[in-house]
């Protein structure tokens, strides 16, 4: 037992002991294996009950959850870039509202269905994300906060200019009938609530996938590597223009999916309700609060924006549940600096981590042998 | 063959190059060595583009390197490692080493956004190939680590495998003995002489450690004030007047 011991000691030649040796340090996962697999199934499981549960919701609670779900969306977006790569956006309502917008006009105006808006929405998001993601070229941090804060401040300005097709200062209203869930769905129009329901679930699910896929490949790497050194990041091939451009487009769409589901939510736009830089930075609070950079994060700032300032409204009126708003939001900043996803990271962090699996198969690789550890040929103690 | 010719730099009136012209043959190992200040770091800036000079040349094979994009340039076959460390922090080792790759494999984003299988195919190549290489320079075991918190001497390595990733056919390395014991860099010259045995590239090592470069370079310019005092081979620039002069003049 003491040969095994001393052995995988010897292995470890740049002496890494940051837990104390005598204590067991965390459990460590590797990605890609059964017990991985197995934690990832049990998290699908709870997630999946979850949202059953939320469809058997009484009407009113399960329109909070929508919500809550819209807003995950909205911060999903924001994360990307502001998150991901750096890029401090404070008005990303604009992205809700033009998102919005561009469903309410074409469901009041031009008789399409409120579904067939969605990929539009998004479209003309990205446009927009592809035009304000090239200022954050050459500007950065509060340079860039202010620019996108100008252009929070001037969408429910320029909406109110264009009367005719936004209905103004009057603001719009998309008729219930209007939004009527498609025959083959099997909702009936009375049941528009449950169908938008499933529907801003099955949006969240695929932006939810769409990001991961990209944060946790190498684009994602590439895009934390512009955030952290740009220098470095270019020295190792990273097109920064593209990167910081191209982050801020899908930014910018997920957040007008998130847009075109809140006006198929809320019927009528007023953009001097909804859609001010005071939306935005809610957006920012629901994604610091929630944890920045995590994928879970957007999802509790989410319910946190949604739910929060109604259980602190049910403690007291007015004023003080602004206050107590602000107070909870403080704390939390204050015990988890990286927000509650980030700290609840760190305290699991301490019992399990996951970590990066070594691909096998050793052909063809960069290097032609591998004699460079002289490894034991084989464990003489293989069998345990 | 990188060819440095006549190349000149200012800062606001401080000139940090003058007039600099050197060449780095095929599978040389080129030394740059010179006091503090001298200008090397500045001329591994202008090569990899994060400054532009006010005049002069900078060639490599056929191709005019002042016209290239900074990002453009490791797809050339240029890579490099940084004197003051330039990583991540907040990413593992791995992570690090893998982004050295995105010139010879570059992801795309719809491509990554859908799992296209090309990309993950490509993904997994590039991971398997920065473990081999974190396993052939002895960091394998903290390849999970986040670089914040690791010692200097290990987050050279780092860099170097970074670097390694991307298949250069010149390795720009800018002290990569600093902060190692003398041990430590005998062993690290036998390191990128071996390197050089399995990969093939030719180098432009920047180093204070004067054993070393004597050891391990084909060929070794000095620098003094931004100029080029001596180039030739390492006992003749050991023994050049003009080098001896400089070293005492300001080391000794
Ligand atoms: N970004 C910069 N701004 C101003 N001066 C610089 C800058 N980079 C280098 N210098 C100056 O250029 C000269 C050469 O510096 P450097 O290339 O770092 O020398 P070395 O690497 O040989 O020690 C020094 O005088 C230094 O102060
Ligand atoms: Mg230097």
């Amino acid at each position: 037992m003491s040969t095994l011991i001393d052995k995988t000691s010897a292995a470890r030649p740049s002496g890494e002991a940051p837990e104390g040796s005598g204590r067991r340090g965390p459990l460590v996962i590797l990605r890609g294996t059964g017990r991985y697999r197995g934690i990832v199934a049990v998290c699908l499981v709870l997630a999946a009950g979850f949202v059953a549960w939320g469809g058997t919701l009484q009407p009113f609670e399960q329109g909070q959850l929508t919500r809550a779900a819209i807003f995950a969306i909205a911060i999903l977006g924001l994360n990307f870039t502001t998150g991901y790569v750096g890029l401090l956006s404070v008005g990303h309502s604009a992205f809700l509202g033009l998102g919005a917008y561009t469903t309410g006009v074409l469901v009041v105006s031009y008789n399409q269905t409120a579904l067939s808006t969605i990929p539009v929405a998004m479209a003309i998001c990205f446009v927009l994300g592809l035009l304000v993601g090239i200022p954050a070229l050459r500007i950065r941090g509060l340079y860039l906060a202010i620019v996108t804060l100008a252009l929070g401040v001037a969408f429910p300005e320029i909406v109110a200019r264009l009367g005719d097709l936004t209905g103004g200062a009057e603001g719009l209203t998309i008729r219930r009938t209007l939004l009527r869930p498609p025959e083959w769905s099997g909702f009936t129009l009375g049941e528009k609530d449950q169908w938008l329901y499933w529907l801003t679930i099955v949006c969240l699910v695929l932006a939810f996938v769409v990001l991961r896929n990209v944060i946790t490949g190498r684009y994602g790497m590439a895009m934390n590597a512009v955030r952290q050194n740009e220098i470095a990041a270019a020295a190792s091939g990273v097109n920064i223009a593209t990167v910081k451009i191209f982050s801020f487009a899908v930014s910018g769409a997920i957040t007008g999916l998130a847009g075109s589901l809140f006006a198929m939510y809320i019927g009528s736009l007023f953009a001097e309700g909804s859609f001010t830089v005071l939306a935005g930075i809610t957006l920012l609070i629901g994604l610091v609060v929630g944890g920045e950079r995590t994928m879970l994060g957007p999802i509790l700032g989410g319910l946190i924006v949604v739910f929060l300032p109604y259980y602190t409204s049910d403690l007291g009126g007015g004023q003080f549940s602004a206050v107590l708003f602000a107070i909870v939001l403080i704390a939390v900043v204050f015990v988890a600096p990286d927000g509650i996803a980030g700290g609840l990271g760190r305290v699991i962090a301490k019992f399990v981590r996951i970590e990066a699996r070594r691909p096998e198969g050793r052909d063809g690789g960069l290097l032609g042998t591998r004699a460079s550890d002289p490894e034991p040929a084989a464990d003489p103690g293989a069998g345990r | 063959m990188l060819n440095v010719s006549d190349v000149a730099l200012t800062f606001g009136g401080i000139r940090a190059l003058d007039a600099v012209g050197f060449t780095v043959g095929p599978d040389e190992i080129c030394g740059l060595i010179g006091p503090n200040g001298a200008g090397k770091t500045s001329i591994f800036n202008c090569i990899t583009r994060i400054y532009q000079p006010d005049s002069g040349t900078i060639t490599y094979g056929d191709t005019d390197l002042l016209t290239v994009p900074r990002h453009r340039v490791v797809g050339h076959g240029i890579a490099r490692t940084f004197q003051n460390l330039a990583l991540w922090p907040q990413q593992t080792v791995l992570e690090n080493t893998i982004v050295g790759a995105h010139s010879t494999a570059t992801p795309g984003l719809l491509a990554s956004a859908i799992g296209w299988p090309a990309t993950r195919k490509a993904a997994k190549q590039v991971e398997r190939d920065a473990w081999d290489l974190l396993d052939h320079l002895g960091i394998a075991d903290l390849a999970s680590h986040q670089a914040a918190g690791l010692p200097f001497g290990t987050l050279k390595r780092v860099e170097l495998a970074r670097a390694l990733i991307s298949r250069p056919s010149l390795l720009l390395l800018d002290e990569p003995a600093g902060g190692l014991t003398h041990s430590e860099v005998d062993e690290l010259g036998d390191l990128i002489l071996g390197l050089r045995r399995e990969l093939g590239f030719s180098a432009l090592l920047v180093e204070h450690h004067m054993g070393m470069v004597m050891r391990i370079c084909d060929h070794v310019v000095a620098m003094e004030f931004g100029r080029t005092i001596a180039d030739g081979t390492p006992d003749e620039v050991k023994r050049d007047p003009a080098v001896v002069a400089a070293y005492l003049g300001t080391a000794a």
